[in-house]
């Protein structure tokens, strides 16, 4: 089981090789006896699918731990390391899998709201709640991160970058229109 | 005397009360993204990308400019002071600076940090200067088989000096090149790989691979590992100062210069090879070669020496072949030609006879970058270092949200969101299953460039491939990108044959 773990990113990319192999064979162009559209992306999927095969029987079947790396992976292996390498990395560990999920659900939430709630009330919102998720107990802070960070990053981009984002849909456009008039855009 | 005149004219357009601010702006920023370890140099850059759309050209290639220079050095404070690596780049920093900082020599480990990164920076800028002209008009003469063989050879690079298995950077970088043949085939119009979807007919934009993988990505990693709580303390005993070394040690070092610079720009010419791998192998040839090799990792000079002034080198080596051929030489190189094809301007050696003076305000914009931060590093070390103390999360929320903002800015298109944000997640899954980053990015960047000088030149040639090998400059530089590929190959092939017959382990096919 474990060594079929092992192989997995290689054998999705193998699939994802195929599929799109498949796609490739539909491409269509009228090329007059020159070289066509299809023959780069065909190449490039038979030189990945060769690889992710490679990998696999080399884990399963030939079970060898030959791998060769790149320069800078060696060289980091032949300098010295004195002590641990980060004074960030002591305070991390493994396996925050809560953390993770939770992050991924809001980056998603997120993107998904952003049409509907406009680009200000939705990054008002993600912006209570992710530093939560990160694991920051201080909801007064995350409060005022939220509002304050929302109102600097509306004046930002709206009266300084110029950058048109998502206003939103029905009661969230008209606030999204209230929050431009509050800092001055028209 | 009219190449030192456009040079001149390049600093004149520098001293203007806009630029000198968005100069100063950029400057401030790289430092920032430097300090903060959830920020790198590259998604710093990335993000700074939507605020230069309504920008002239010029203010847009000054703040980008600047903030890649200035986010070379800002890491290194935190290696020294704190343990902290602002960048991958400063990991070789911790070994010998940190240990400089633990026997009490913190000022002067900083100061030999400064001192590098100043001399670096002054000698890569005057090889910057002096390559840049005479490639672009080699550039001019040659053909697409030779441009392909040059992407080619870039795109190797990225493989071979990867610090992952070379199996996995080469899947890596197969995937950025399919990425970059979604869309409408630029000779027959034909289209690929869009399944009908109108957004996938434009084509992927490298820049929503860019900020998904390593903004969206990058702080998925870090959530998977926990964020740290609070941020880092940066009170006690740590002393906000930089003292310089004495003349008489500079100059006994200057083999160390030469080196780290040398190692620097020939890295930084490569295209994909960036500051973080030429601080490496500066590093590593240091610790081959140099005359206090042994004493390095125990807070050696040397080691801050060597990795800095590499690092700091690489920016000169790669705006090289991005001015003077429209390709990239690194992650950051990148968004600056993202910055010029959004003002409509090709980079190339049809630039120097068209905008010649865009050129020079880059060339002048490096320099001024560079001692601006040398300023900026020697008396900004508190304010700078204060920064570490916002929480992890909240630093990381504004990281996604801006993110988004990149996505969003350039065609208002919500489809990018969508996309980005799936790069953001395919970036975490790269990381988690090791595989590296930088081939699949650079592979959507040199992707279509590769593709269109490889199809026009079959085209040409009548469908005759050996053109390729047959042609000197093109089979010489080829043969060069395969011999760097099969050179880590032979090299591991060897020590794992040697090793096997001691250990009983099954042979390698």
């Amino acid at each position: 089981m474990e060594r079929l773990l092992r192989v997995l990113p290689h054998s999705v990319m193998l699939v994802v090789a195929g599929l799109r192999y498949g796609a490739a064979t539909r491409i269509d162009a009228e090329t007059g006896g020159r070289i066509g559209p299809a023959v780069w992306p065909k190449a490039i999927i038979v030189f990945m699918g060769l690889l992710c095969a490679y990998e696999i029987v080399k884990r399963l079947v030939v079970r060898t731990e030959f791998t060769a790396t790149g320069v800078v992976s060696n060289m980091e292996r032949t300098v010295p390391s004195p002590g641990s390498p980060s004074a960030l990395e002591e305070g991390r560990g493994e396996g925050h899998h809560r953390m993770l999920f939770g992050g991924i659900a809001l980056i998603a939430g997120y993107v998904f709201a952003v049409p509907w709630l406009g680009f200000f009330p939705a990054t008002a919102i993600f912006l209570a709640l992710f530093p939560r998720v990160g694991g920051l107990r201080k909801p007064v802070v995350s409060l005022v991160v939220s509002l304050a960070g929302t109102l600097l990053l509306a004046f930002v981009f709206l009266k300084l970058a110029y950058i048109s984002l998502p206003l939103g849909e029905g009661p969230f456009r008209a606030l999204s229109l209230g929050l431009m008039r509050l800092i001055g855009v028209s | 005397v009219e190449f030192l005149a456009g040079l001149g004219g390049g600093f004149a357009a520098i001293f203007t009360p806009v630029n000198l601010l968005v100069l100063t702006a950029g400057l401030v920023l790289g430092m920032l993204v430097a300090v903060l370890p959830g920020l790198t140099l590259v998604m710093g850059v990335v993000l700074a990308l939507p605020f230069t759309y309504k920008m002239g050209v010029g203010p847009a290639l000054i703040l980008l400019t600047a903030m890649y220079v200035a986010g070379t050095y800002g890491g290194a404070i935190t290696a020294i002071l704190f343990r902290i690596p602002g960048e991958p780049m400063d990991v070789p920093l911790l070994w010998d600076g940190y240990a400089m900082a633990r026997r009490g020599e913190a000022a002067l480990a900083l100061g030999w940090a400064l001192v590098a990164a100043f001399v670096a920076g002054v000698f890569s800028w005057a090889f910057m200067v002096a390559l840049t002209q005479p490639l672009a008009a080699v550039a001019l003469k040659l053909s697409t088989p030779e441009y392909f063989a040059v992407v080619f050879f870039g795109l190797a690079s990225v493989v071979t000096l990867s610090g992952a298995s070379m199996v996995n950077a080469l899947i890596s970088l197969c995937l950025g090149l399919l990425i970059a043949t979604v869309g409408i085939d630029a000779i027959y119009g034909a289209e690929r790989f869009a399944f009908g979807l109108p957004f996938l007919q434009d084509g992927i934009e490298f820049l929503l691979v860019m900020v998904g993988a390593y903004g969206v990505g990058e702080v998925l990693t870090r959530m998977s590992t926990g964020f740290a709580s609070g941020g880092a303390e940066t009170g006690g005993k740590a002393r906000f100062a930089t003292s310089f070394p004495r003349w008489g040690e500079m100059m006994k070092m200057k083999a160390t210069f030469a080196r780290g610079t040398i190692a620097g720009l020939l890295v930084g010419v490569v295209p994909g090879a960036g500051a973080t791998v030429s601080s490496f192998i500066a590093y590593g040839i240091e610790n081959q070669y140099g005359k206090s090799r042994h004493k390095l990792g125990e807070g050696a000079p040397e080691g801050i020496v060597a990795a800095k002034s590499a690092a700091t080198a690489s920016v000169g080596g790669a705006f090289v072949p991005l001015l003077a051929m429209g390709i990239p030489g690194s992650g950051a190189t990148a968004i600056i030609l993202a910055a010029f094809l959004l003002h409509g301007i090709q980079p190339g050696p049809q630039v120097f006879t068209k905008s010649p003076e865009l050129i020079n305000l880059i060339f002048a914009a490096v320099l001024m970058a560079t001692i601006g931060k040398c300023i900026l590093g020697y008396f900004a070390i508190r304010p700078l270092c204060k920064v570490l103390e916002a929480p992890e999360a909240i630093v990381s929320a504004f990281v996604v949200v801006f993110c988004f903002v990149g996505a969003l800015a350039q065609r208002n298109s919500l489809p990018d969101l969508y996309v980005m944000s799936a790069f953001g997640l395919i970036g975490f899954l790269f990381e988690r299953f090791k595989f590296p980053l930088a081939p699949l990015v650079l592979g959507t960047i040199l992707g279509p460039i590769a593709e269109a000088n490889f199809m026009t030149t079959m085209v040409s040639f009548d469908n005759d491939w050996t053109v390729f090998f047959t042609r000197p400059i093109s089979a010489a530089i080829l043969a060069l990108a395969v011999l760097g590929l099969a050179w880590p190959v032979i090299k591991a092939a060897i020590a794992h044959f040697r090793k096997a017959p001691s250990s009983g382990q099954t042979q390698a096919p």
